[in-house]
């Protein structure tokens, strides 16, 4: 484990699960659910932008707003369509919402895999500068982007969720949606944000992440999966927790392939869950209330 | 008084044998079977439509009856195809033994794993699942002395039951019979005791648990079920398709199974049943949308699921029991 280009190429897979896993975040803090569709919304944000690069010929910078933009009317519709009138209706049962989301993911595949085509496409990359060297360590332009917007990110939504009204609202409607109500607080309104934000920082991801393996329109599912644990393995104590979360899954997702061969890291993930699932499903920061 | 009245009611109410879904069932497999004649295009049409029927059905247990999600179905189809696989061409054994041995491990395997998700539940289950699908999928690829790796195992032995090869019609009819005989079955479990118990278990689990039933092992039963009537429906394919790769059963078809009690009808296991033979004539056999097919089914799922929660049988079952109502009175009012 001493080789440095494993190691940045662990931290970037880290960045990404941890966008994800934030995504999830917002959405649970806010709503209270975990919204199984945010890989295909990072899906769509990767692939989106590389079809409308590759067939229309636009700019990388357009077509990624484009992207955004359509990621970002899923998960309105998602929520809004879906999720909430079965919530609704289903009350605090876990299992249609559950199955609601299934078929919101299994749609947005669908639709992804009928607009775009099914061939993996090649990521488009913002950047424009060169590949960066320090040491023997060479560092791609795509990379770059992915850890420095990651990290910005972060602190960005950390510093929302701490100090804007926004934010605290975030966190006094996901605490209990129905004191919430009663307090008068815009319940509806503040979970469309959540949705909008974690869609937002999921597209972003994708497309991020894109130029490192291409992306198709199955690659939601096993985002999805990723983004879940990582959010598990960090816990939801603190903004910072997906992060720590996805860095640690980086770590599985890079270092067990190349110890154990090709397949290692999908049994590391499935051993991975079996134990956070079972052990400490609360993760690994939890927020500790002052009784 | 009035408690005696209202559960005779009740009584009336429900179907109390289930053959009305049989006879149904049956008049409709029947047409099928009529429309396919000797059309080889329309048989794997309807040898999909059981082995999707089959999943689905396996999912009906443990997924409408106990109400947990549990998504490593394309494991144990998988480990039924590959039994018959494996039975075919690495040993001399009869066919039969695949039949009985794939069944058995599907169900040991879904009680370990049920074992170690018991404390799971909802979105935690579902991604443990989902994860164990993958491992399945990847350890098929990975383990290629045993499963022929990616290229999976082909030119498997036809099935000798004493002498009789049956063809590949009469193989069709013997699965569609299969799948109405499993759905019959399942409406029984569903109607007596033990199925109320389960049912019970998935709406109140701590009042059963404190009526004494032991809810963990009522769910281990129920996960074991459904594991083995999925790796029926997968050797069924198998079979038939005469090879089986790790990409005979994907995540895709877990997705499809879940969908089809949905879009036929939850109420009952022939909604299942409904539910596959609709998903296949979407996702297959519609020429004109070849492609978008699947979309239409996903889309479709999802409107179902904010209109008409109890799918297709759900409403011709309001109807029916409607008109039942109108021709039961006519007797007595005469």
């Amino acid at each position: 484990m001493t080789d440095l280009q494993l190691w940045l190429s662990a931290v970037e897979m880290g960045c990404f699960f941890g966008m994800l896993a934030l995504a999830y975040h917002l959405i649970y803090v806010g709503a209270g659910f975990f919204n199984f569709a945010i890989g295909p919304y990072a899906m769509m944000g990767g692939l989106c932008t590389s079809w409308l690069v590759i067939t229309y010929d636009l700019g990388v910078w357009t077509a990624a707003t484009i992207s955004v933009i359509v990621t970002l009317i899923l998960a309105i519709v998602t929520e809004l369509g879906v999720v909430r009138p079965v919530q609704k209706r289903s009350g605090s049962g876990e299992l249609p919402a559950l199955v609601a989301v299934a078929a919101v993911l299994f749609a947005i595949q669908q639709l992804a895999g009928y607009v775009f085509g099914y061939p993996t496409l090649p990521g488009q990359s913002l950047a424009t500068f060169g590949p960066v060297t320090i040491g023997d360590v060479t560092i791609q332009p795509s990379s770059v982007l992915m850890i420095v917007i990651a990290v910005v990110t972060f602190v960005v939504t950390a510093f929302w969720i701490r100090f804007t009204r926004t934010g605290r609202l975030l966190r006094a409607v996901g605490d209990s949606n129905h004191a919430a109500a009663l307090l008068g607080l815009p319940v509806n309104r503040i979970r469309l944000i959540a949705f909008l934000v974690a869609g937002f920082i999921a597209a972003l991801a994708g497309i991020l992440f894109a130029p490192k393996a291409g992306v198709h329109s199955l690659s939601g599912l096993a985002w999805s999966l990723s983004g879940f644990l990582a959010m598990v393995v960090g816990g939801t104590g603190s903004v910072w927790a997906p992060l720590l979360g996805g860095m640690l899954l980086g770590l599985v997702e890079v270092f067990l392939p190349y110890y154990f061969g090709g397949q290692a890291h999908v049994y590391g993930m499935l051993v991975i869950a079996l134990i956070f699932f079972a052990f400490k499903p609360q993760g690994l920061f939890v927020r500790t209330v002052r009784a | 008084m009035t408690v005696k009245t209202s559960t005779v009611q009740l009584r009336r109410s429900e179907p109390r044998s289930g053959l009305g879904g049989l006879i149904l069932g049956a008049i409709a497999a029947l047409l099928i079977l009529l429309w396919v004649g000797s059309n080889g295009y329309k048989q794997t049409l309807v040898m999909s439509a059981v082995t999707y029927a089959l999943i689905a059905l396996g999912m009906y247990v443990p997924y409408l009856m106990a109400g947990s999600l549990s998504m490593a179905y394309s494991a144990y189809a998988g480990i039924g195809g590959y039994a018959v696989g494996l039975i075919s061409t690495k040993t001399g054994l009869p066919m039969v033994v695949a039949w009985i041995i794939g069944p058995i491990v599907a169900a040991v395997l879904a009680v370990v794993l049920g074992l170690v998700t018991s404390r799971l539940s909802g979105f935690f289950l579902a991604a443990v699942t989902l994860l164990f699908g993958m491992a399945f999928t990847a350890f098929l690829i990975d383990a290629e002395s045993i499963t022929g790796g990616s290229g999976g195992l082909g030119n498997l032995r036809p099935l000798n039951l004493l002498g009789w090869t049956p063809t590949p019609y009469q193989m069709m009819v013997i699965s569609v019979i299969i799948v109405c005989l499993t759905a019959f079955l399942l409406d029984r479990m569903r109607l007596s005791p033990w199925g109320v118990i389960v049912r019970t278990m998935r709406d109140a689990p701590r009042a059963v648990e404190a009526a004494g039933v032991r809810v963990p092992v009522l769910n281990l039963v129920a996960l074991a079920i459904g594991a083995a009537i999925a790796a029926v429906g997968g050797a069924l394919f198998t079979y038939t398709a005469g090879s089986i790769t790790p990409e005979t059963f994907t995540l895709n078809v877990v997705f499809l199974a879940i969908f089809m009690p949905l879009i036929g009808g939850s109420g009952t296991p022939w909604g299942a049943v409904a539910g596959a033979v609709i998903a296949v004539e979407l996702t297959l056999n519609f020429p004109a949308l070849e492609t978008s097919g699947t979309l239409l089914l996903a889309l479709g799922v999802l409107i179902i699921l904010l209109v008409a929660p109890h799918g297709v049988i759900g409403y011709a079952d309001k109807l029916r029991t409607r008109l039942w109502a109108s021709l039961r009175k006519e007797p007595h009012g005469g």
